[in-house]
């Protein structure tokens, strides 16, 4: 099912759920700069990552998405001074939970992009990319519609 | 046991008569034989009915937060001054005391709420392993006398020893004596196994990535999506829970797979941090999901990063309303 899916040609689908204050404005930046990065990825423009429901990603997955990233502010840089150290916390606990049922590690991503790190953006979504790119579409926990 | 039994009564009857407590959480002996069933006992003369022994599975700190979220809830159009306020009395053990730390870091009700009788504990029966050693007869008559279990079957008596039929979660327990407790009742149990608590864990953490997507698989294609494991676990209080939630529709009502892994995994997410090991779920799932080998995942992941032991402590924090800032990183990605 894969092998079919890839020979028509498939690309990977990934979403970002990024934080208003950081890593949106890094993507933004990565744009105004013209720097080229994948055109894989949906951007999902969230206050924080504070914010991030684990349930979005849980549920991006099932709707079928190749890949999630969560990016937002590197730590202590966080608008809201502590919403990323708690969503370290939660994330920790999601990624290693997903991993340990049996999902591939790298369709869950986090990480952490300044305002100020346009270059870091495009790299971070082509490393992303690349990595979901190995893996194949996703097949476990989509819902068939 | 028996001598628990008879001190756990009078204990009771006294709270009651003196009126230190409205009611009192136990458990009774239940309608099928070797079976005990939560109790709520509100006349001293009643302290009589209260059994404690390997039949009483569920966590009590369950009904604990149902009685006293119930009676918030009918005193919120009463006058301030006519207000009532409630005292439930709970017969605790390990886990349920932890259960109630839980309930009151999370500030569900306060300390002088709750009287608890704190009870050692020798582990309970896991109705599943028993059935496989009776060879699926039914249990015509039985008790549970100490170490021993004594069961009538169509095929005769047998005698069997409490340790081979006791639950995983009971097993290695580390807290198998209250936490907190207000009076405690008899000595202190021995202590069980819990050198070995993560053996599980460790066993599905060296299979393959594929290999534990099958065990994910196969073991939640079993659930039927009764919410009895919710029903039961003291960690699920919430008014609405995700699963009945319409706005946003978070998982599909239907029979689809993946609604059903998507319900367990969060579920059981909930339970970071919050799960203290009780068994409830697993004892009370009538298709024998292995719950267990997934909350202690995290149970374990709790530990080691944040060195937390959910509802060990009145003075800890719980761990996702925490932060340090040398948390762990080693999960993010760097290009
Ligand atoms: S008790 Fe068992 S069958 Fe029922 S919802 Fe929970 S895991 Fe599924
Ligand atoms: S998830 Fe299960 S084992 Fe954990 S506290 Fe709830 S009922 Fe007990
Ligand atoms: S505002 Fe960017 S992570 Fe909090």
């Amino acid at each position: 099912m894969s092998e079919n899916k890839a020979s028509e040609g498939w690309e990977p689908r990934i979403v970002a759920i990024v934080c208003n204050w950081c890593t949106y404005a890094g993507a933004d930046l990565a744009g105004i700069s013209r720097i080229q990065y994948p055109p894989n990825v949906r951007i999902i423009r969230v206050p924080c990552t504070g914010r991030i429901n684990p349930f979005y990603v849980v549920k991006a997955l099932q709707e079928g998405v190749d890949g999630v990233l969560v990016s937002g502010c590197h730590p202590g840089e966080c608008h809201y001074i502590t919403g990323n150290l708690h969503a370290r916390r939660k994330f920790a606990m999601l990624k290693s939970f997903l991993t340990y049922i049996g999902m591939e590690a790298d369709r869950t991503m986090f990480t952490w992009v300044s305002a100020s790190e346009g270059e870091r953006f495009a790299q971070v979504i082509k490393g992303v990319t690349e990595a979901v790119r190995a893996l194949g579409p996703a097949t476990k926990m989509v819902k068939k519609i | 046991m028996e001598s628990i039994e008879k001190k756990l009564r009078e204990e009771a009857k006294l709270l009651l008569a003196e009126k230190r407590v409205d009611v009192i959480v136990g458990f009774e002996k239940g309608t099928l034989p070797l079976v005990a069933t939560p109790c709520f006992i509100e006349n001293p003369d009643d302290a009589e009915k209260l059994v404690w022994n390997a039949c009483c599975t569920q966590n009590l700190a369950k009904f604990v937060h149902d009685v006293l979220s119930q009676h918030r809830a009918s005193q919120v159009r009463v006058k301030p001054e006519d207000r009532k306020k409630k005292v439930v009395g709970v017969v605790g053990r390990g886990c349920a005391t932890r259960s109630i730390v839980l309930h009151l870091q999370e500030k569900q009700y306060d300390r002088d709420d709750v009287v608890i009788i704190g009870v050692p504990c020798t582990g309970y029966i896991d109705y599943k392993k028993l059935s496989g050693k009776l060879g699926g007869e039914e249990v015509l008559d039985g008790a549970a006398e100490g170490d021993q279990i004594k069961v009538k079957t169509a095929s005769g008596e047998k005698a069997i020893a409490l340790k081979d039929v006791l639950a995983a979660s009971c097993l290695t327990c580390r807290f198998n004596n209250p936490v907190i407790s207000d009076m405690m009742i008899g000595d202190p149990a021995p202590p069980m196994d819990p050198d070995h608590e993560y053996d599980d864990v460790n066993a599905v953490e060296a299979m393959s990535v594929e290999e534990r997507w099958a065990f994910f698989e196969k073991e939640m294609d079993k659930c039927i999506r009764c919410y009895a494991c919710r029903q039961t676990c003291p960690s699920c209080y919430c008014k609405t829970c995700f699963v009945e939630q319409s706005q946003p529709r978070w998982v599909g009502v239907g029979e689809d797979e993946t609604d059903t892994q998507v319900f367990q995994i969060m579920r059981m997410y909930h339970m970071v941090g919050r799960c203290v090991d009780c068994g409830s779920c697993s004892s009370v799932c009538p298709m024998g999901v292995d719950l267990r080998k997934f909350l202690k995942k995290l149970d374990k992941d709790v530990f080691e990063l944040f060195g937390n032991r959910p509802g060990s402590s009145l003075d800890d924090q719980p761990p996702l309303s925490a932060y340090t800032e040398n948390d762990k990183e080693n999960f993010i990605f760097n290009p």
